[in-house]
């Protein structure tokens, strides 16, 4: 039988041990999460490397190595794929300085701007089969778009828009543009609610025009946020863009629109080569963080700017 | 931030069995095979045969309330297009799903044989009983000395042709060209008269494999030469594999295709024959049947594909069968080999007929059942001519990576014929380095003699 004061005693902590114990809480404090995140991120990746260097032998059993990496590089559609995965890039400069710009003119309260906030705001909050499918009629070659421009007079305009096999990527790169323009707009548009408006009278008062003004206080204000946005779409136009692809072409014709993913898809699902998906995978993946290790050098660097 | 990449790749894992084990006897029958429980059927077929649901729904009803399966009921279960094959392969990795699947037939259900997810049914069904079921049929799922598929119903597929458009063309409309120089000089009539020729859909590539199987195999003396090139037996070039080019490239030179080939998918190229701008389209006998009923039998017919080959297979019916496989995984394999055979019986291949227009390729099957023209005149044709459907003979990435992508660019206009063949060449590579193990099934393939 122990008394009240003497368990006190008993369990009693030596400041020391008291000190040690107070710097494990936050570990603790974040082990739940730290656990969630090895369950959805850490395991995956670690399967993806594990699949990625082995495949099943030839005779039963499984073989370790790079040679489902020997069996991808040389494929020419993963040559293709890469090289419209690389035009897809070409779509971020464009997004972000049509963005910015949008964004710039909504700021500045033109007349009905809410309207064209909304406007410009709801291609993005559409489902992209949706779209894609929409597209795929508007862009025929007896779609709406080419009879709209018959009707103007404009015939030499017209095209096959998804047919033709050097214009079918391109006409998918417009519409993921149109898309996710409005994601940018309301993206800066938040950003520049924040600045202080005396910047823009100081400005004025010292003669700076629309143009010196957007340039030395709107662009630099945005800086952090337009190096989030460049990163985001990178990578959005690196993988996730299979849906419009999928719906829109399905990789045609003749080979000119895959991307990665949708080669990934096609041998993880449609081949039975997981092995194959994982290593293309892999290759994504390392792209991937690529670009979010620049991400951070840039990060590093507006900081020191602004600081 | 590699999420879908990543996610794509990983469920692949579970959707892909190693191919090997089929090879190693993963259809090992030997299993306990009359377990009790419920008999589960996958199957698939209401979208090319309307009214499909509705007679495997009455089939199963009727063979459970007749008790025919002392051990327990049939369930079955409609699958979708997309998910007929992902959801079957993960079933499979985890040994547990159907007892019954339908699949596509030839070469892509054999690819579910070489994974090891499918048993054979020579164990399971006496051969006196194989024998009745169609030779043609059946040939498309023997491999390596055993019958994998149970031919469920026919998807013949041919041409279907504009009567009154012909007419209108001055052509014969009762007597559709057989021989080549017939078929241009009737697209040529046909385009004089201001219509499209032939209208088809090849967006969503599904096309490619429609015109090889058309017109690919014509010159073929066997349907062994179909499988020889991915056997390593031969290349996959000279007149013999590749000469079809040039007729397919004539048709799209001289203008006879819709001037949207690319534009449109398979079914909208089809319905520029139903709402009558096209003379002939590409299409299943199912459909042509739904044609003939919307049009009128005065204006539809149905053609083969006109010979330009000189090969002993340059005419011929260009039949082929989707069907229904005992899974390897399946511990009441006997029951579903029973359930199989009900779906054979005279009086449930007639109900399957005539609520859905699909015919049992079964020599218990009366011809005296069909019903439409359509049916009756290639019922007609069949045992007149050598069956193939170049399509279940050769390994699904050919098509997707060679074939098509090949036949797209002749319809652009800098294509070539050479590109073409290049572009199959290719895809058979790819396929080799990329899938042995297919490739040493396809060494093993002797077809049903």
């Amino acid at each position: 039988m122990t008394s009240p004061l003497t368990a006190r005693r008993a369990t009693r902590i030596h400041p020391g041990q008291g000190a040690r114990a107070r710097g494990l809480i936050p570990y603790l404090l974040i082990a739940p999460a730290a656990l969630v995140l090895g369950v959805v991120f850490a395991y995956p990746v670690a399967s993806l490397v594990k699949e990625s260097v082995s495949s099943p032998g030839l005779m039963g059993g499984t073989e370790h190595g790079l040679q489902n990496f020997a069996a991808v590089l040389p494929d020419p559609l993963f040559h293709s794929a890469v090289l419209n995965n690389l035009r897809l890039f070409l779509a971020v400069p464009v997004l972000t300085v049509v963005a910015v710009l949008l964004a710039t003119l909504l700021f500045e309260r033109v007349r009905g701007w809410r309207f064209y906030r909304s406007i410009i705001f709801l291609p993005y909050v559409l489902a992209v089969p949706v779209i894609g499918i929409v597209f795929s009629y508007i862009l025929q070659r007896n779609g709406l778009l080419n009879e709209v421009l018959r009707n103007l007079h404009l015939s030499a305009l017209t095209r096959d828009w998804l047919g033709d096999s050097g214009l079918a990527i391109w006409s998918v790169w417009a519409v993921i543009v149109w898309q996710q323009l409005g994601f940018g707009v309301v993206l800066f548009l938040a950003r520049l609610s924040s600045i202080d408006l005396s910047l823009y009278e100081a400005a004025e008062l010292d003669g700076a025009g629309w143009w010196q003004q957007f340039l030395h206080i709107t662009v630099p204000y945005l800086a952090p946020v337009i190096e989030f946005f460049v990163t985001l779409s990178l990578i959005n136009m690196l993988s996730w863009v299979f849906n419009y692809v999928f719906v829109m072409t399905g990789g045609g014709p003749v080979r000119s629109t895959y991307v990665l993913e949708l080669l990934i898809y096609q041998k993880a699902f449609r081949d039975g080569l997981p092995n194959l998906a994982a290593a293309l995978s892999m290759l994504v993946l390392a792209f991937a963080v690529v670009l979010l290790s620049v991400q951070s050098v840039l990060r590093r660097r507006i900081e020191r700017m602004e600081g | 931030m590699n999420s879908i990449g990543a996610s794509a790749a990983l469920l692949g894992v579970a959707a892909a069995p190693g191919l090997l084990a089929a090879c190693g006897g993963g259809g090992s029958t030997n299993a306990a095979s009359d377990a009790g429980g419920e008999l589960l059927v996958w199957y698939w077929g209401e979208q090319e045969a309307p009214g499909m649901k509705d007679f495997f729904e009455g089939a199963v009803d009727k063979y459970n309330q007749a008790g025919r399966d002392k051990a327990g009921d049939v369930r079955a279960v409609l699958q979708e297009s997309d998910t007929l094959y992902t959801a079957f392969r993960t079933a499979a990795k985890a040994k547990k799903g159907p007892d019954v699947q339908y699949l596509w037939g030839g070469t892509q259900a054999l690819e579910d044989v070489w994974m090891g997810n499918i048993a054979p049914l020579n164990d399971l069904l006496p051969q006196t009983w194989l024998d009745k079921v169609d030779k043609d049929a059946r040939r498309e799922t023997f491999w390596n000395g055993e019958q994998w598929g149970l031919p469920f119903y026919e998807l013949n597929t041919a041409w279907a042709y504009n009567k009154k458009m012909f007419e209108r063309a001055n052509l014969d409309p009762e007597n559709p060209p057989q021989q080549w120089d017939d078929f241009i000089a009737a697209l040529t009539a046909l385009k004089k008269s201001g219509v499209v020729p032939l209208g088809v859909g090849f967006k969503d590539a599904w096309l490619g494999g429609w015109l090889i199987s058309y017109f690919g195999a014509q010159n073929f003396d066997s349907v062994d030469d179909a499988l020889a090139p991915f056997r390593g037996d031969v290349e996959f070039s000279g007149e013999k594999y590749v000469g079809w080019l040039e007729p397919v490239k004539e048709l799209i030179d001289r203008g006879f295709f819709n001037d949207d080939v690319l534009s449109l998918d398979l079914y909208q190229g089809e319905q520029l024959f139903e709402i009558q701008k096209a003379a002939i389209t590409n299409s299943a006998q199912p459909q042509i049947v739904g044609f003939q009923r919307k049009l009128g039998t005065d204006t539809v017919g149905v053609m083969l594909s006109p010979a330009w080959g000189q090969g002993k297979l340059a005419r011929f019916f260009p039949g082929a069968s989707q069907v229904l496989t005992v899974t390897s995984f399946s511990p009441r394999k006997d029951r579903a080999a029973q359930f199989l055979q009900y779906l054979h019986e005279p009086a449930v291949m007639k109900a399957m007929y005539d609520a859905s227009g699909a015919i049992s390729p079964d020599t218990r099957f009366d011809p005296a059942w069909l019903n439409t023209d359509v049916d009756k005149q290639m019922a007609k044709l069949k045992p007149t001519l050598p069956s193939i459907w170049y399509q279940y003979y050769y390994p699904f990435p050919f098509e997707r990576d060679g074939v098509t992508p090949g036949l797209q660019q002749l319809f652009q206009p800098q294509g070539s014929v050479k590109t073409a063949v290049d572009m199959m060449q290719q895809a058979i590579a790819t396929w080799q380095r990329e899938q042995p193990a297919q490739v040493d099934a396809y060494k093993k393939w002797t077809l049903l003699g």
